[in-house]
């Protein structure tokens, strides 16, 4: 750039110190001005605010059909995509830009619709890695949902935890991203320990497809907790079981039918019928508002096994009949104290 | 002690070019031969053996150069990093190419040899964990040469490290490569306004950047392990937002008739891959870079998005990217 010149008015130089503190200060005024044109390339570090979904808009609207070229398009795609999407997710897709967009809406169930309670939250450590297992139930897997909110807000740590998604979840179209982006990982031995090594808190539903797909005669039994994986997951990590028992879930989707010769086609392990699916269509997927706990237990520790034990069937089969027991105990408890399904 | 001998192969890949310039400033053009049908750049001054690795003889070939030239150290790097029409030529060098290859460098008492491979070889699945492993089977697409080839390459590699236990074969999967000056299926891709993508999935990618791969290959001839490495960037990025920071426009199709489309724009010749790449834009196959961290000591300095928007600015000169996306 030009170095504005300095023109004497008394025919005469400016005094030395003068001339001195005048460059000096012009330095700095040069030195903002390359700040923030570097700012505004987006070079040198600093991130510049992007125009805006609006601006991008009315742009787009402004400029009429002369400005509707393609470069002016795909950049209001993309202002539209990053309004709700963060630009850089982490390892796992997990985006917390996306997560956000739609906290308000998970809150609004879980402090209104379901309204929510929790008991011994303190039992989930406030840091360092720890495996919360709990029982799966409710046909979508808003249990998963909440839990991750129950210790987002509620726990003094405000931790994050990350999901283990069964694979009908996990693999589906439009479920697999949307799982992805809300911190959820597919659900195998490989990205449990990856997690729990990092230090992540992570939650795991071993009942599976067996327990959120259940008839609702059989509520509140908790089915095969799998073949062990999470007792392995958590030997080999050395991390703690927190058992959780969530009450409540089982009647949000009161399944009296399993359709499942129609939903093995569509790619489903269960078609649910419930009083209100699929007689009222799309509003047969509005959960009932019943009320809800989430109970966490006191945390089994498997370090007196060592990561050894994960290789001794037996002990693995003990320890996962041990958590089922409790969890299925803590679930009792709770039902027996229960009243009323709506309101506690 | 002198620097050992290197012979290249595949100097007009972008990988082997780029090889072949380094060894030349690291050890001088003196200790550096290239194999290869194409001739090297005049300006560096090194010994050329024209042989063509797809012709039956050509391990006879080899060996005689591998002799002649005293070499001790061997990169391979003789692969297509984009799908071929051409698929049988393809095979006969990629495949057969890599036997005659090993084949010579094992009768030559060559010490190491440096295999480049792709983690494409893994194979998108939808079982795939998020980050694979080195000990993860490689179970490729079926119906894809391109790849096939390259598990064919891999499994040549792992049975003479069986049969030789002198000969020291490491193996990089590199993650696809994305940066100033590459051209591959993938820069085609992001050449268009539109780019069509799978309805309903958005897996993370990897995109490598170009600096960090020549790092990784130094790391590899210098410690020589062997077995195989991932050679992959500090962190993978969703497809969408890789495409939405280009400022692309996403076409999503549904997966039952991608496959067939594809089929046919690529008979067509109008696609850049057959039907069957399909599937690396719904599944995962992300591989992690832990054993080279550990083991060659070796780790990526540029993430994904790095090596996206490096491509982006080497690519347009204004690059019409995302603006405020665009800092690094």
């Amino acid at each position: 750039m030009t170095r504005p010149k300095v023109v004497p008015i008394d025919g005469g130089r400016f005094p030395d110190e003068d001339d001195a503190a005048l460059r000096e200060r012009l330095q700095d005024l040069e030195a903002e001005v390359e700040r923030l044109r570097g700012a505004d390339t987006g070079e040198g570090g600093h991130e510049r605010r992007s125009e805006g979904l609006l601006v991008a808009l009315a742009r787009v609207l402004h400029g009429g059909r002369r400005a509707f070229t393609w470069e002016r398009v795909a950049r209001l795609w993309a202002e539209l995509y990053f309004a709700w999407h963060a630009e850089d997710p982490d390892d796992f897709g997990y985006d917390p830009v996306f997560t956000r967009t739609f906290m308000p809406f998970v809150e609004f169930l879980y402090s209104v619709w379901w309204r929510v309670e929790t008991e011994g939250i303190g039992h989930v450590p406030a840091s360092g890695p720890a495996l919360v297992v709990s029982n799966h139930s409710g046909v979508l897997p808003w249990d998963g949902a909440m839990i991750n909110l129950a210790i987002r807000h509620e726990h003094p740590a405000r931790r994050e935890c990350r999901m283990l998604a069964l694979d009908m979840f996990a693999l589906m179209p439009f479920l697999a991203p949307l799982v992805a982006k809300t911190g959820g990982v597919r659900a195998n031995q490989e990205n449990g320990e990856r997690l729990l090594r990092r230090g992540d808190l992570v939650a795991v539903f071993p009942e599976g497809v067996k327990g959120i797909g259940k008839p609702y005669k059989r509520r509140y039994k908790l089915a095969r907790f799998g073949r062990g994986g999470f007792v392995r997951l958590a030997l080999r990590t050395q991390a703690p079981i927190v058992p959780c028992a969530v009450v409540g879930a089982e009647e949000i989707h009161p399944m009296l039918a399993n359709l499942s010769w129609l939903g093995k086609p569509l790619g489903v392990p269960y078609l649910p019928v419930t009083p209100t699916f699929p007689v009222l269509g799309p509003l047969g997927l509005v959960p009932l508002p019943t009320k809800w706990w989430l109970d966490f237990g006191d945390p089994i520790p498997v370090s007196e096994y060592g990561p050894q034990g994960a290789e001794d069937p037996i002990l693995v089969n003990r320890l996962t009949q041990e958590v089922r027991a409790t969890i299925q105990r803590m679930l009792d408890a709770r039902l027996a104290r229960r009243r009323s399904i709506w309101f506690g | 002690m002198a620097a050992p001998r290197t012979a290249v192969t595949g100097i007009a890949s972008f990988l082997g070019a780029r090889v072949l310039r380094r060894l030349v400033e690291q050890d001088g053009a003196g200790s550096v031969v290239a194999l290869d049908v194409a001739a090297p750049p005049a300006g560096l001054g090194v010994a050329h053996r024209a042989i063509d690795l797809t012709l039956p003889a050509s391990d006879q070939q080899v060996l005689d150069a591998l002799r002649e030239e005293g070499i001790s150290r061997l990169a391979h790097c003789a692969f297509f990093t984009s799908p071929r029409r051409d698929s049988t030529y393809a095979h006969e060098l990629e495949s057969i190419g890599t036997l005659n290859v090993l084949a010579a460098a094992a009768a030559a008492g060559v010490s190491h040899v440096l295999l480049r491979s792709f983690t494409a070889v893994y194979g998108a699945r939808g079982q795939n964990p998020n980050f694979l492993t080195e000990d993860r089977p490689l179970q490729p697409n079926p119906g894809l040469s391109w790849v096939r080839d390259k598990l064919e390459a891999e499994q040549h590699a792992a049975s003479f490290a069986r049969r030789y236990p002198d000969l020291t074969i490491t193996v990089l999967r590199f993650a696809p490569l994305l940066g100033p000056d590459v051209h591959n299926f993938y820069t085609r891709l992001l050449d268009h306004r539109v780019v069509p993508t799978v309805l309903g999935y958005d897996p993370l990618v990897q995109m490598l950047h170009p600096e960090d791969a020549l790092t990784a290959f130094a790391a590899a001839l210098e410690k020589a392990p062997k077995g195989a490495f991932n050679v992959v960037p500090k962190r993978p990025i969703t497809l969408g937002t890789a495409l939405h920071t280009a400022a692309k426009v996403p076409l999503p199709v549904p997966h039952p008739l991608a496959y067939p489309l594809v089929d046919l724009l690529w008979a067509a010749g109008l696609a850049d891959a057959p039907g069957a790449f399909v599937d690396y834009a719904r599944y995962l196959f992300v591989a992690d870079g832990e054993k080279a961290r550990r083991e060659l000591g070796w780790s990526a300095r540029h993430s994904s998005r790095d090596a996206l928007i490096s491509y982006l600015r080497y690519r347009h000169a204004e690059p019409q990217l995302w603006p405020a996306r665009a800092s690094a």
